[in-house]
């Protein structure tokens, strides 16, 4: 799937295939709002929760991997070179 | 009035969020189901090691750091007690290596919610892999 053609479906669609094919890469909080990051074939998708995997404040697409940072930081490096 | 016994559920994730997520969806059965957590694969498993009674179900976080979910599996698998107990992988991803893995050692694989819809399902994903009779007890 392209990016597109996934912005271009609904919002119980989106978390349907998300749930479905979307592979989890992380999360973090700021603010008050919980963000988890999935990949899904050659792009990202962030879900923004008001409350933790209930209440999605919005979903946001990219494919810049120079959006990866903040989730970089809760990787465990040491526990992947063991 | 309940004179029956709790069914006794264990479950290990090493993310807090997480753990409240579940202890929040068994909420509405807390009449019939004491839910035990841990936070490591290393301490559920020294726990149901020395465990006189067996659960009813086994839910493992799949990513833990040090002893992860399906290590826990594969150990509690030989031992006699939990060679055919119920066990759930919780997973945040639903990948097809994991359902295979899953699969190889007679357990579920469930994906951790990403809404309200999916989150009412929860615990019912979670209960169908109780045996028959637990499944009656637990929803009694």
């Amino acid at each position: 799937m392209m990016l597109f053609e996934f912005q271009l479906l609904s919002l119980d669609e989106k978390l349907d295939i998300l749930y479905r094919e979307g592979v989890y890469v992380g999360k973090y909080k700021e603010e008050g709002l919980w963000t988890i990051l999935y990949q899904l074939d050659y792009f990202y998708i962030e879900v923004i929760y008001r409350q933790y995997r209930r209440y999605i404040k919005r979903i946001y697409c990219f494919t810049s991997t120079s959006l990866l940072d903040p989730y970089l930081e809760g990787i465990q490096i040491e526990l992947l070179v063991s | 009035m309940n004179s029956l016994p709790k069914n006794i559920i264990v479950y290990a994730d090493d993310d807090p969020d997480d753990l409240d997520l579940v202890k929040e969806a068994f909420s509405k059965y807390s009449q019939n189901v004491e839910l035990v957590t841990f936070d490591d694969g290393g301490s559920i498993l020294a726990y149901l090691s020395s465990f006189e009674n067996t659960p009813c179900l086994i839910i493992l976080d799949i990513n833990m750091p040090i002893l992860d979910g399906k290590e826990v599996l594969v150990r509690l698998r030989k031992i006699d007690q939990y060679e055919s107990t119920p066990v759930v992988l919780f997973s945040t991803s639903c990948l097809p290596t994991d359902k295979i893995f899953a699969g190889q050692y007679n357990a579920g694989v469930v994906a951790k919610p990403l809404a309200m819809q999916q989150m009412e399902t929860i615990t019912d994903l979670f209960i169908d892999h109780c045996t028959e009779d637990i499944r009656k007890r637990i929803r009694r």
